[in-house]
């Protein structure tokens, strides 16, 4: 239940692309051919490790019909990491992409790491886009490329984790300015800028606030003793169904 | 100190503005040892500097407590002077919900002090001083590494932090006994529910610096930290309500309300200023009727009746048909059975416990419920009860927006306010009769084991409602816009 940092993911795309199934594998490991249509936003979140570190996706999977378009435009603000889905069985999904693409960088942080997934590749007999068109798409735009199946599970975990893993690598290298344009207003100013890696516990408590939200890092809080009796309950946990 | 924020807060009636009383950051920060104090006090750590000094503060400051506010217009019926803590609790309930904690936690040191209760702060001073060296360490400037009890992570305390330093109080029992804190948690779930104007309080929530989600979050993290420095020492309270209430995303749907609450809000302010003088004049005139549906000043304290599975169902049910939007409360109203049915079964076990061996208490254990595990099994429902709730709103506000259907906002507004008002008083009920159940369970367990589990879960439940309560003020913008979207 401890981390280290907490990512906020969003998943957009046309609707039936496999967005909720791709989250229910992930978080469940299981796959379920009939999905509700998704009201606005559902919520999984899972424990992932990367370089030793424990860090929580919390990952909001939006409706893709077009009539919650702009509903939806409200919720990629703070994600850190987004992964855009079409069906290589649907052509129109692939011709989307664009459109989605302009979206997600409008309304969240230039940072945001998006991961293109061309999703149900075990239908390989009704595939309609080429995995080079994919590739090439992805290239052209600077996007991380993957084919999966939520159904298969294939490359599904690869996809989340992948994603995190450029997210980690970017708060390494400083890209991601945990501590955010804003200022936190109480800090004395020498203490503004600081490196994302640093421990200094104080100020983590503070980062949790306004100053990440942004781009969708929070860090986690420390633990002096991990893996205490309460920590059972967290793991992996999928948000479920709407009401 | 708490004194000073205590009058702050006092003076800020709903009518005036809700700038006036915001909280900064800097407040929050100076709020601090009172919150983190009884934190630290619960890791058994040594307490530092500023947290010493804060308590001389406190009790030097505690008469004043007792004053009442002649100032406040009206005080609820039949509460005599409890009217006036308590509506300098609901000011600083809605002025922030950084202070919800905090009003709490001055509240029941009103409560206390007016009961002649000693204050948590006290009774976990005392029963600190007399067990360990460490206490005396307050005079020491050392502070320990830092992390978990630095000031800041205090700040915006959790109530649970509270409860449980009320629980490690331990040796110390609580003069009032059973009856005060029964009261004290009546009167808390009353006085929370209270509310005030909805506009005010929407504004106080939308300017403050940190959203209510944020405070949540870091609550819960520190929570979290607790939960790993206290497993040593702690031996009960093992279900954590900020843990559970984000595992069931409570967090994650309140703060996608917030995020079209906010929208909601900038849309209104844009469309009004890009219209003509009358015009706005006019639109606000409008809005005013949906404003005072979001007051709650029609909670009614005196009807508490408990309700059935059925009764509350259909309830819910028809109040969400009412709203004419396609989202039904079947998570909740699942919920809400489940507690219900386990209630039920620690009831029966418990009696045919008494009947079958009322002297062997020891191997009876063995079948009947523990106090903690009725204690843990309560926290969980509040806790999930509470998320379900965020998620109903959150999807309402979604369908609301979509526009699905168009009936007037205000009978929306109504609705939702009659909602937040059933599962006020369904988490009232809940921790009532989970009291109930605590006190007949542990009749035989001392005082200074039961006392806390019951605060435990009373304090808890007021902080469920209020919970609920904010995230419904949310809903004012989203209702806003749909209206005048309604009209163009």
């Amino acid at each position: 239940m401890a981390y280290a940092y907490l990512f906020k993911y969003i998943i957009i795309g046309d609707t039936g692309v496999g967005k909720s199934c791709l989250l229910l594998q992930f978080t469940d490991k299981r796959f379920q051919p009939v999905h509700d249509l998704t009201i606005g936003v559902e919520f999984g979140a899972r424990m992932i490790t990367i370089d030793g570190k424990q860090i929580k996706l919390q990952i909001w999977d939006t409706a893709g019909q077009e009539s919650f378009r702009s509903i939806t435009r409200s919720y990629y603000r703070g994600a850190a990491g987004a992964l855009l889905v079409y069906d290589i069985t649907r052509r129109d999904t692939f011709n989307h992409l664009t459109t989605w693409l302009e979206d997600a960088r409008q309304h969240s942080n230039s940072n945001m790491v998006i991961m293109l997934i061309a999703n149900k590749s075990d239908l390989e007999s009704r595939r309609e886009v080429k995995k080079e068109e994919g590739e090439a798409f992805a290239r052209e735009h600077g996007l991380v490329f993957m084919e999966t199946s939520a159904k298969t599970a294939s490359n599904v975990e690869e996809a989340f984790i992948n994603t995190a893993k450029e997210i980690y690598e970017k708060i390494q290298e400083g890209v991601f300015d945990i501590n955010n344009e804003t200022p936190i207003p109480w800090i004395p100013s020498e203490l503004q800028w600081r490196p994302v890696t640093a421990r200094s516990s104080d100020l983590r408590q503070l980062q949790t606030g306004d100053s990440c939200e942004a781009n969708g890092i929070k860090i986690g809080p420390q633990h002096s003793t991990p893996g205490s009796p309460g920590s059972h309950l967290g793991g992996q946990q999928a948000g479920g169904g709407c009401c | 100190m708490s004194g000073e924020n205590e009058n702050t807060m006092d003076n800020t009636s709903p009518q005036e503005s809700p700038d006036g009383a915001e909280p900064t950051g800097l407040d929050s920060v100076e709020k601090v040892p009172v919150v983190s104090e009884p934190v630290a006090v619960t890791r058994k750590r040594p307490e530092s500097k500023s947290n010493s000094v804060s308590m001389e503060e406190e009790e030097e400051k505690a008469p004043e407590k007792k004053d009442p506010e002649p100032s406040e217009p009206k005080s609820p019926s039949g509460w005599g002077s409890w009217g006036n803590w308590g509506k300098s609790l609901i000011s600083t309930a809605s002025a922030t919900v950084a202070t919800v904690g905090h009003g709490i936690s001055t509240a029941i040191e009103k409560a206390e002090s007016t009961l002649g209760v000693p204050s948590p702060v006290e009774l976990s001073f005392r029963s600190n001083v007399e067990p360990t060296e460490d206490a005396n360490a307050s005079d020491s400037p050392a502070v320990p590494g830092g992390e978990s009890s630095s000031p800041m992570a205090g700040a915006l305390g959790f109530l649970s932090s509270i409860s449980t330093a009320v629980q490690s109080t331990g040796k110390t029992v609580l003069t009032g006994g059973l009856d005060a804190l029964e009261f004290i948690g009546k009167k808390t779930m009353d006085v929370i529910a209270e509310g005030d104007p909805g506009f005010k309080k929407t504004k106080g929530l939308m300017n403050r610096n940190s959203t209510l989600s944020q405070v949540l979050r870091e609550a819960k993290e520190r929570e979290e930290q607790r939960v790993g420095s206290a497993a040593e020492t702690q031996t009960h309270g093992k279900a954590h309500y900020g843990l559970l209430f984000d595992e069931h995303q409570g967090l994650a749907h309140l703060e996608a309300l917030e995020l079209l609450s906010k929208e909601s809000e900038a849309k209104v302010k844009s469309i009004l200023s890009a219209q003509p003088g009358e015009k706005v004049v006019e639109l606000k005139t409008e809005l005013e009727p949906l404003k005072e549906t979001f007051s709650l000043e029609e909670f009614d304290d005196d009807d508490e009746v408990e309700k059935g599975d059925e009764d509350f169902s259909q309830e819910i049910a028809s109040l969400f048909a009412s709203l004419q939007i396609t989202v039904r409360p079947d998570k909740l109203t699942r919920a809400r059975k489940a507690a219900y049915i386990w209630m039920t079964e620690v009831e029966a076990k418990g009696m045919e416990e008494n009947a079958e061996e009322p002297e062997t208490e020891t191997s009876g254990k063995k079948k009947k419920a523990t106090v903690e595990e009725i204690h843990d099994l309560a926290i969980h429902s509040l806790a999930e009860l509470t998320a379900c709730s965020m998620e109903l709103f959150h999807k309402s506000a979604t369908l609301i927006l979509h526009g699905e259907t168009q009936v007037p906002a205000v009978s929306r507004g109504k609705a939702l306010s009659q909602m937040t008002i059933t599962l006020c008083k369904e988490l009232s009920l809940l921790s009532k009769k989970v009291t109930t159940l605590l006190t007949t369970t542990g009749a035989l367990e001392k005082s200074d084991v039961l006392n806390p589990l019951i605060t435990g879960v009373f304090l808890e439940a007021s902080n469920s409602a209020s919970y609920i309560q904010d995230a419904f003020q949310l809903l004012l913008p989203v209702l806003e816009i749909s209206h005048i979207q309604s009209q163009t």
